[in-house]
């Protein structure tokens, strides 16, 4: 059977092959319009296979005037490295390069100038502009904080903190939720599932109503010191003195964490005017912003 | 424009020139190779090969016969244009800075360097069409350059002058026939190499250009200083063009020197210029070197530059070339 098929396969190539061994002769055919068809027929180098090339041409007769001088120098022979190289530019010595707009113009220095212009007015009008962060107050953007992960933005509710972590955990352990504080998200926001305390509203509020807010700080403040100070009028549950990255040193503000409220209100009001290297601080409840 | 990109050479160009009927253009380069190129599409025509040093210079003669070049194997040789064959070669003692045919095309000049033992001279070959391999082997002029070193020289209208630019900023003007010291002015700043010299299609008026990064338009006949022209990068070339009055002034930061300045590029733009008006009108970016040379063709339809890099760039002017005149030219 397979030896029947391969015959057949055989003696069909040898048909093919008989028949491309013959070229149809070039034909060509004048068109209404004053154009010209010409279909010629050609062998692949390659594959072997017939090819057929169908050109429409028209032929238009353009009369150049050239300096004799200049026709006979077209016709010379190539020499050098170039001997024996086919006519027409080669394609490892000549290319085409990239299109240039080349437009003379008056006053170009002026032009180029207001060119570049708008790249340097942008950087001019930033170069006073005063950048302040939401959550820290800082001169960097908002989302180069090096706070933001610890703080929420002074306008909403600043001070929400890890330090809220224990309630929480409290919160979801009711749940039965093994000690995790994650939530799933379709049950946030539901107060029976999440506590009654994230229903109370915002889950920074709880955090704040225990915060104080010091500022006026010195520059070598140490957390450490701050907490001893802070320390006496109840337990605290947190210091966050906010630190400049490269200097290492405070920033001048810091946040002070009471688990009971009416400590953080006796500290607020004693530590209020309180002289600390050499400044006097101020202590404030930690602000919700509108 | 759409530049032709003529690849040709594997080092530096020194020096891009066309013929006188604006068809071939001829470059050389630090690869020791001459290239001849039509201009009309950017073929290579051939090469003129012989040379074992850089190539510093090279010019053509009116009639587009042959070819001179001067290269720092201390040789000025000279070819047929045609079939790139070697005619006469003329030995020196140091390396040649610059060769030019006269006019008529009846003399060659050819700058030596001044170097330990020799000193910078001006030399003068009278050139025979008859037999062209039959070259007189005796120099027809010398002139001693004592004093600054010339760097580039040429004849003027009529071949009455050779006037010469040396590396501390003076032009100098030369009888020549005799070789006798004319005139001499210091037309760029002092100690500033003038790089380049290129003629007005008459020859009456030429224009220098200078690491001072000025380009000057100076009257051969009293060397006084007509126009001016000011950049801000050094200059390795400056070209007159014809048909319109423009000037092409090409240079930049030398490569060695990119580094040691804060600028935001090397500045390796074509930059012309208004002849008569002095003023910077626009420029042709595309090489990634200092321009060593900038050529114009005769006819006024293309130039050509060649770069550090390299790269031959064949610009065809396109309308926008032609049809920019200043208010006060309109009528």
């Amino acid at each position: 059977m397979s030896k029947v098929a391969a015959r057949t396969t055989d003696w069909a190539d040898d048909e093919d092959n008989e028949e491309t061994n013959t070229l149809p002769p070039p034909q060509s055919t004048k068109n209404k319009d004053g154009t010209e068809t010409i279909i010629s027929y050609r062998f692949d180098a390659d594959t072997g296979k017939k090819i057929k090339t169908t050109r429409r041409i028209r032929k238009t007769v353009v009369k150049q005037f050239v300096n004799p001088r200049v026709a006979e120098r077209k016709q010379w022979a190539k020499f050098g490295e170039e001997k024996g190289k086919a006519a027409g530019p080669q394609t490892d010595t000549t290319s085409i390069a990239e299109n240039i707009v080349f437009r003379p113009q008056v006053n170009w220095k002026a032009s180029q100038a207001q060119e570049q212009n708008p790249i340097e007015q942008k950087k001019a009008s930033l170069k006073d502009t005063k950048i302040k962060c939401r959550i820290c107050s800082g001169e960097h953007w908002t989302s180069k904080c090096p706070f933001k992960d610890t703080m929420a933005p002074e306008g909403e509710n600043a001070g929400a903190d890890a330090a809220g972590m224990d309630d929480d955990v409290g919160g979801a352990g009711s749940l039965g939720a093994g000690g995790s504080s994650y939530v799933p998200p379709h049950l946030r926001g539901k107060a029976g599932v999440t506590g009654e305390r994230m229903g109370g509203g915002g889950k920074y509020e709880r955090d704040d109503l225990a915060t104080l807010r010091v500022t006026n700080v010195s520059e070598f403040a140490e957390e450490q010191d701050l907490r001893d100070m802070f320390a006496r009028y109840g337990h605290v549950t947190r210091v966050f003195l906010a630190k400049d990255r490269e200097t290492g040193r405070a920033k001048g503000f810091a946040f002070v964490s009471y688990a009971d409220r009416s400590d953080a209100s006796l500290a607020c009001e004693k530590m209020d005017g309180f002289g600390y290297g050499h400044l006097i601080l101020r202590v404030e409840f930690a602000k919700k912003a509108t | 424009m759409r530049p032709i990109l003529l690849s040709g050479h594997t080092r530096a160009l020194t020096q891009v020139k066309y013929s006188k009927d604006g068809d071939i253009i001829f470059s050389c380069a630090k690869d020791q190779i001459i290239s001849a190129w039509y201009s009309a599409n950017g073929e290579r025509l051939g090469t003129y090969t012989g040379h074992v040093g850089a190539i510093w210079t090279v010019d053509v003669d009116p009639t587009t016969t042959l070819l001179a070049s001067g290269a720092a194997d201390n040789t000025i040789r000279l070819w047929d244009v045609k079939t790139g064959k070697l005619v006469k070669t003329w030995e020196f003692g140091s390396s040649i800075k610059r060769v030019e045919f006269s006019p008529d095309g009846k003399q060659l000049l050819g700058v030596t360097e001044k170097r330990q033992g020799h000193l910078s001279t001006i030399i003068v070959y009278d050139i025979n069409y008859d037999d062209i391999e039959d070259q007189d082997e005796e120099h027809a002029l010398r002139i001693v350059v004592d004093e600054a070193k010339a760097t580039v020289a040429g004849f003027s209208y009529q071949s009455k002058y050779i006037i010469s630019g040396h590396d501390d900023g003076t032009i100098t003007q030369w009888d020549a026939k005799t070789g006798e010291f004319l005139d001499s002015t210091q037309a760029h700043e002092e100690d500033m190499l003038i790089s380049d010299i290129q003629w007005s299609p008459d020859r009456s008026y030429f224009i220098t250009a200078s690491k001072d990064k000025t380009a000057k338009l100076i009257s051969a006949t009293d060397l006084s200083v007509m126009k001016s022209y000011q950049t801000d990068t050094p200059l390795n070339s400056a070209a007159i063009t014809p048909v319109k009055d423009y000037v092409i002034l090409g240079g930049g930061q030398a490569a060695m020197e990119v580094t040691t300045t804060s600028a935001r590029q090397g500045k390796f733009e074509a930059r012309f210029f208004h002849k008569i008006f002095e003023e910077e009108i626009g420029r042709v970016r595309g090489h990634f070197g200092p321009l060593n040379y900038v050529a114009v063709d005769p006819m006024g339809k293309s130039y050509a530059s060649g770069g550090e890099d390299g790269y031959v760039r064949l610009h065809h002017f396109d309308a926008g070339y032609y049809n920019f005149t200043f208010e006060v030219e309109r009528d």
